[in-house]
């Protein structure tokens, strides 16, 4: 590589100070939510209409924010600077594995029985729908295995491992990685009210929330909303499915290899390895110090809570100012159409799978 | 020597050095108060 080659790379990737721009930026704003969350918190009725300030959790004020400095970043030309310190994705997982020192492994292994099934039942289905009604709308191959697979596991990362597997195109990914944020955002605060009105038990509810709620960031705040059991069945769900990337990302390399492109070799299998989430382990591993008592509850057990939380309002944070719509009004609105119609369907047939396994077949005890 | 490390692994790493803090008492609940 030239000098001048390597002058222009340096130039065009982040350095060490654009991170640590964005990670400040990402800071101030987290600060600033939990602010917010504690000015509302006390007030027993908002506005006059009823409504307690408790229902404005901190992942509704951190996506906010992040969504009103995503807007004013870019009206001053200064989103590409900072942006490599938005990591919604590495911020969640640091407080999934977190998560995972405040739940007993038992109840892990419960709820992990039935999210199994519900896993199943729903990516298979959704994702069979989606496969479906988009080849309806003359969607190509390529965008309707991205958008299947976003839509019926778990929006960013599935869209990512399955282009991977069909190898989709660039706008493809970006396209669906923007719908999925933008359908997940509403979501994380409506899902949470419905299920209030329908007066649902905290596990169900957390399992509809992991079940229908398309980005594990929205999830995890949907389930934060609604309750604290809410947000341990719920993440418990949506990890159980982010599990199954890998599988669905082997069996569409080897459709699109073998069927749509006629090759002979096939895909291997260590695909299911190299998509399967890591950090998931970190999870199990976080709750098994935790159910043999190495944890003390009332000291690092608080301090690992609090942290748990941070790390959580900085994902919510990045979650709003990673969202992206210009891609949306290239690829018109056919797409748009299939996704909120698969979003529906997985909405009505999450409520009824979750209330039959977690209400019904295996009540997690919390 | 370029090391890539995977955004799980990192993350797992991070969450568990925080949390060993925190076992051996070097972070308190109070820094942390959400």
């Amino acid at each position: 590589m030239t000098t001048s080659a390597i002058k222009q790379e340096q130039k065009a990737s982040p350095g060490v100070v654009n991170f640590l721009v964005g990670l400040a930026i990402v800071v101030v704003l987290a600060f600033l939510a939990r602010w917010f969350k504690d000015q509302v918190y006390g007030v027993k009725d908002l506005f006059g209409m009823g409504i307690p300030g408790k229902v404005l959790e901190f992942p509704i004020w951190a996506a906010l924010l992040g969504l009103i400095f995503n807007y004013v970043l870019k009206a001053l030309k200064f989103y590409d600077y900072p942006k490599s310190g938005f990591r919604t994705e590495l911020f969640l997982k640091i407080g999934l594995v977190m998560l995972g020192a405040t739940i007993s492994f038992k109840v892990i292994m419960t709820a992990a029985a039935g999210a199994i099934i519900q896993g199943v039942i729903m990516v298979a289905a959704v994702y069979m729908f989606s496969w479906w009604l988009g080849g309806k709308f003359g969607l190509p191959d390529t965008l309707r295995a991205v958008m299947s697979t976003a839509v019926s596991i778990c929006g960013v990362s599935a869209a990512i491992a399955a282009a991977g597997s069909v190898l989709a195109k660039k706008e493809e990914i970006t396209y669906v990685t923007a719908l999925v944020i933008i359908t997940a955002l509403p979501l994380m605060v409506i899902a949470p009210l419905l299920a209030g009105a329908m007066n649902m038990p905290e596990p169900v509810a957390g399992a509809w929330f992991g079940g229908n709620v398309d980005t594990t960031a929205a999830v995890v705040g949907a389930g934060t909303i609604y309750g604290e059991t809410a947000q341990q069945i719920a993440s418990i769900v949506k990890q159980t499915q982010n599990v199954l990337i890998g599988v669905v990302a082997f069996l569409l390399a080897f459709y699109f290899t073998t069927v749509v492109e006629g090759k002979k070799e096939k895909p291997s299998a260590a695909i299911i390895w190299q998509r399967f989430p890591k950090f998931v382990l970190g999870f199990l591993l976080a709750s098994l110090i935790f159910t043999l008592g190495w944890i003390d509850k009332d000291v690092a057990g608080k301090a690992i809570g609090g942290m748990k939380d941070w790390a959580f309002c900085l994902a919510f944070v990045c979650m709003g100012l990673e969202l992206e719509v210009a891609g949306i009004k290239k690829m018109g609105w056919s797409p748009v159409i299939v996704y909120l119609i698969v979003t529906v369907f997985n909405t009505l047939l999450a409520l009824a799978v979750s209330w039959l396994i977690f209400g019904w077949l295996f009540p997690a005890s919390l | 020597m370029n090391v890539k490390i995977n955004e799980d692994w990192l993350a797992t790493i991070i969450a568990f050095v925080l949390m060993i803090l925190a076992m051996i008492n070097l972070i308190s609940p109070e820094w942390m108060k959400f």
